[in-house]
């Protein structure tokens, strides 16, 4: 340790200080379309890769991680493709599977298998992100998203069946349980 | 060009002069010593500011990741927003804190880090004052540091303060040998005590003429300074903070002020004794101080950004049984060339070599301790480790 080995280690490191501004160089380029792809980490994906060479800071709010695909974020509603209407037929089962009382006040309308929710109510402040409603749902009509940024301002945290419906919309999932 | 390298002197003598026509001397003095004093000032508190930036930045590189880079181009306005934060932190003192002591050593650590920019001559006639005795007062003012840092851990009412402050001490004190070795052979060298004289006096930088005291030194101040590898005081793994374990809001900011101005007056300090202060050929004598400077420090982070803290033991190891023994020699080595050969160039010829092979010399000791050290071992855990019977 004492000897050579010290200066071989400032060796490294001041190879990862230049390095860092030549990768710098290179993201400056790709990003004016000078140089062709590949070449510069770009994407949050290539960053999470283990041999990656260069900087790995995601800088946040401009770019941001995509969660991996069994992510536990709060519930969202999925819509029936045909329709596009909710799935849910407001069966309850959920509401008796979870283990907090987060959903409630589930109301629906029509008669037999036509019978759709009108009203839904999820508790994102209390929800434990246990899934064991989505395991409960007979007719796969929700699912857990991978929304991590929660954060609000106001004391809004119940969730009624348009806000969820939209979440689903936007989160992009298309069937329950596709990942498990 | 003379215009620009004696910018500031040529500023100061027409402010004097003009003073002069309707004050008398002594209020001219006055005035013109304290501009002096709050220009210097200013100067390294802004120095140290951007210091606290630079160094994210730079170990933040070495970790293949950016620095700050939110606050302004490239985050330049970082340490404002550390500055802010510290400042509007709620001070607490331990209740059963020696109140006098506990607020008196921040400001007790913090003054003798200033004083020493007094007589650093930052460039060609620019320097506050021009004590004859300039080296011998900078060792004084890191002796002062040494009673603050046992002041912070004594008055915190905190065994592990303690025991940080105690630590500290002892590794000040043991890396105060080896340095003042070192400055006594840059003295034999030029004759005087003065750091002007020491700067004027350079016209082959003592780095080529003692690459390996310039080593020695450039330890020792990483260890006066606290940095690493030498941060066993203060590393929060360690001893969560040691002595100013229990300082918050604006007395740690002295602290932590204090740790970067000692930093960046012991780099002004190598390069004046070492790289040849503000000589440089075309650049005004204050950039290339400026820069000689900023590449110690850079050496500095670099060193901190690479290697693995010391322990104590290891600590007082190399400084008494590496450091000191190097120093010695270097005196000698020192002592003999200049009574032998009396053209400076041939004693270029002949210590650069000569400190060469020390250098080669101490490194393959060095090496060969470490391989008994290591065969040793192995041979303890073959044999069992010793049993309890």
């Amino acid at each position: 340790m004492y000897g050579v080995g010290v200066l071989k280690g400032l060796w490294v490191t001041i190879k990862h200080y230049w390095g860092t501004y030549l990768w710098d160089v290179l993201a400056y380029l790709r990003r004016e379309k000078l140089l062709p792809r590949g070449i510069a980490p770009a994407g949050t994906a290539k960053r999470l890769e283990p041999r990656l060479e260069g900087l790995f800071t995601v800088q946040y709010p401009e770019e941001r991680y995509r969660m991996f695909d069994r992510f536990r974020g709060p519930l969202v509603q999925l819509r029936d493709p045909e329709t596009g209407g909710p799935r849910c037929t407001a069966c309850g089962m959920c509401e008796r599977a979870c283990p907090h009382g987060v959903i409630f006040g589930i109301e629906g309308e029509g008669k037999g298998k036509e019978k759709r929710a009108t009203q839904y109510h999820y508790d994102v402040g209390r929800c434990i992100f246990c899934r064991l409603c989505v395991e409960a749902c007979p007719f796969d009509a929700i699912e857990l998203s991978r929304e991590y940024e929660l954060g609000s301002y106001e004391r809004n945290f119940v969730w009624d069946l348009e806000k969820l419906l939209s979440m689903g919309d936007k989160s992009g999932i298309q069937h329950a349980g596709d990942h498990w | 060009m003379e215009f620009i390298n004696n910018i500031f002197t040529n500023l100061m003598d027409w402010l004097g002069n003009w003073l002069l026509t309707f004050l008398p001397y002594w209020l001219m003095r006055l005035i013109i010593d304290f501009i002096v004093i709050v220009a210097i000032l200013g100067f390294a508190v802004v120095a140290v500011l951007f210091l606290t930036w630079m160094e994210r930045k730079v170990v933040a590189r070495i970790a293949d990741r950016i620095g700050p880079n939110r606050w302004g181009p490239f985050g330049l306005f970082q340490p404002f927003a550390d500055a802010i934060k510290m400042l509007i932190k709620e001070d607490i003192v331990p209740a059963k804190a020696d109140r006098w002591l506990f607020n008196l050593a921040p400001v007790v650590i913090m003054i003798p880090a200033l004083l020493i920019y007094a007589v650093i001559p930052f460039g060609d006639g620019m320097y506050a004052t021009d004590l004859n005795i300039g080296i011998l007062y900078m060792v004084a003012l890191g002796s002062i540091t040494m009673l603050a840092m046992l002041m912070a851990g004594w008055s915190s009412d905190n065994k592990y303060a303690l025991l940080g402050a105690f630590r500290s001490v002892a590794q000040l004190v043991s890396y105060e040998v080896p340095m003042v070795l070192v400055i006594v052979s840059v003295v034999m060298l030029t004759g005087s005590l003065s750091m002007v004289k020491i700067v004027e006096n350079q016209n082959i930088p003592y780095i080529l003429l003692m690459p390996v005291a310039f080593v020695v030194y450039l330890c020792c101040a990483a260890a006066e300074v606290g940095r690493s590898p030498f941060d066993l005081l203060e590393a929060d793994s360690e001893i969560v903070a040691g002595y100013f374990i229990e300082y918050s809001g604006m007395k740690f900011a002295m602290f932590f002020l204090a740790e970067y101005i000692n930093l960046f007056a012991v780099s002004a300090i190598c390069t004046t004794l070492f790289l040849g202060g503000w000589k440089g050929p075309i650049l005004p004598p204050y950039i290339w101080f400026l820069i000689k400077c900023f590449a110690v420090i850079f050496v500095l982070m670099w060193f901190r950004g690479t290697w693995p803290r010391f322990r104590i033991d290891q600590m007082l190891d190399f400084a008494w049984k590496v450091l000191v023994p190097l120093a010695l020699l270097n005196i000698f080595v020192v002592g003999v060339v200049t009574k032998v050969v009396t053209n400076e160039w041939i004693w270029l010829a002949v210590m650069l070599p000569l400190n060469v092979v020390i250098a080669i010399a101490a490194l393959s000791l060095l090496g060969q301790a470490q391989q008994r050290r290591v065969v040793e071992a192995r041979e303890i855990a073959a044999r069992g480790w010793p049993q309890r019977t």
